[in-house]
């Protein structure tokens, strides 16, 4: 699924070259600046990649009176520029497509980024109605989407130049973190982030609206929303956690030794500010209060959220080891199922077995601090 | 200098790059990578992971599940040294 679209300027979004123009600067190309207005619509963030002066992207947000999410304009190669987008924006490479009219440039970034999907403009006419392009389901966060990273973009400029701790930092922008037990108002959105997030995203398959609520409904069962905002903006819902607390006999629910944490998400917009590290150090917290003495976290094992493997390890998880002092990873064979049906873990793109490590947290150890920015109602 | 030594400093020249600190260049080799040390996050990790594929062609977080190398400065350039081998 593409969430990122990154534009040449020169014969692509305009029509014409801004430098060599003169006096009167290219017009807009209306089939891409059409194109655009679309994707925009269904949530995907767009960004510029130009060899051009900054004042190039000016004038083509000017012009197409689209804001956009980074814009990286320079005399460097392309894949360097998508290379800075994809970091500054938090996207995997396999998520962003690169529309260029000239074949060089999209032969670069072929070769130094195979992920990234590279178009020409007359390819994007058509890309519209590809799979790719549309995401299943949009929520109204979704489409505010666009105007978010805008806020990022103006949090990153000020982070660099502040030059204090990261928490502090956090806390100069007035960081608050809401971590609650979920309504069934927000699912649509926790299902949204389990079909959208992969870098932070532990489960190995999207994990269903009905499958959601029908978790909310078990007593053995919590289901807990995380939602982020700061002096820049309010991000809203942007991660979320069930966790198995115990065992249901006959009505009654026997408190469990163990909280198991099936799924653990988070969108990469709140990357770097600190909302992992705090719904990890909850969920121990939280843990230990209720009376337990573990907890485990079954993590789908792939390239693309070691983000979360990071901060797992930086939380105190430790992948469970076998006697032979290997790590336990099962590998699963693909069959769609998600959460209601434990056994049946798929690979989303259904090609394969699928690597599973379990990680687990001893809550008889320090446990991380949890930030006074934290506020966390619920078990 | 050794092929540690070596590791070890390109990685020194990546966190300078990374955090926009030239001190990073001197760090010691014992100093840790996340939180109380140089306080990588999530993000901050996941790039440094990311140049170190590219440079040495070492998948980190795909061979290391726990990813206990990413310990401390030292440990990482050990890590890498011991499977570029003679490559760099």
């Amino acid at each position: 699924m593409i969430k990122c679209v990154v534009w040449d300027i020169d014969n692509t979004l305009l029509d014409g070259v801004y430098l060599e123009s003169g006096q009167r600067l290219p017009a807009a190309d209306p089939a891409m600046t059409g194109v655009l207005a679309e994707l925009a619509r269904r949530g995907l963030l767009h960004a510029l990649a130009s060899r051009n002066p900054p004042t190039a992207a000016g004038y083509v947000e000017q012009l197409t009176g689209h804001r956009f999410a980074a814009a990286q304009c320079g005399w460097g190669s392309k894949s360097a520029a998508i290379r800075r987008i994809i970091a500054e924006l938090g996207v995997a490479a396999d998520a962003v497509a690169f529309v260029d009219d000239d074949a060089l440039e999209r032969a670069e970034v072929s070769f130094a980024l195979p992920q990234v999907m590279v178009l020409a403009p007359e390819d994007m006419a058509e890309a519209v109605s590809w799979p790719a392009f549309s995401p299943p389901v949009l929520t109204e966060e979704a489409r505010r989407r666009g105007e978010l990273y805008l806020t990022r973009r103006l949090r990153q400029e000020e982070a660099k130049a502040f030059g204090g701790s990261r928490d502090d930092f956090l806390r100069y922008c007035q960081t608050r973190v809401v971590i609650a037990a979920a309504g069934t108002a927000d699912l649509p959105r926790l299902h949204e982030l389990s079909v959208r997030t992969h870098q932070f995203n532990s489960a190995v398959a999207p994990v269903s609206e009905d499958a959601l609520a029908e978790l909310l409904a078990a007593a053995d069962h919590r289901v807990m929303t995380v939602r982020l905002a700061d002096r820049y903006g309010d991000d809203g819902l942007v991660g979320g956690c069930v966790i198995s607390t115990g065992r249901a006999t006959a009505g009654a629910v026997e408190p469990g030794r163990c909280w198991d944490v099936p799924l653990l998400m988070m969108s990469c917009r709140a990357l770097g500010r600190g909302v992992i590290d705090a719904l990890l150090a909850w969920l121990c917290r939280a843990a230990r209060r209720a009376g337990a003495d573990l907890v485990t976290v079954p993590c789908v094992v792939n390239s693309r959220n070691v983000p979360l493997r990071i901060a797992l390890a930086g939380a105190g998880f430790r992948a469970e080891t076998a006697a032979a002092g290997t790590a336990a990873v099962t590998t699963t064979a693909a069959d769609p199922g998600g959460l209601a049906d434990p056994g049946g873990l798929a690979d989303p793109a259904g090609s394969g077995p699928v690597k599973v490590a379990v990680y687990a947290r001893r809550l008889d150890e320090p446990l991380p601090d949890l930030p006074d920015w934290v506020t966390a109602s619920g078990p | 200098m050794t092929d540690l030594a070596l590791v070890g400093d390109q990685l020194r020249e990546i966190l300078a790059e990374l955090t926009g600190d030239h001190g990073m260049l001197t760090v010691p080799g014992e100093t840790a990578l996340l939180r109380d040390g140089i306080g990588l996050d999530s993000l901050g990790g996941t790039i440094l992971l990311t140049e170190v594929r590219r440079r040495f062609g070492v998948d980190v977080a795909d061979e290391d599940l726990n990813l206990d190398s990413l310990a401390t400065l030292g440990t990482l350039a050990a890590f890498i040294a011991a499977r570029t081998d003679r490559r760099i």
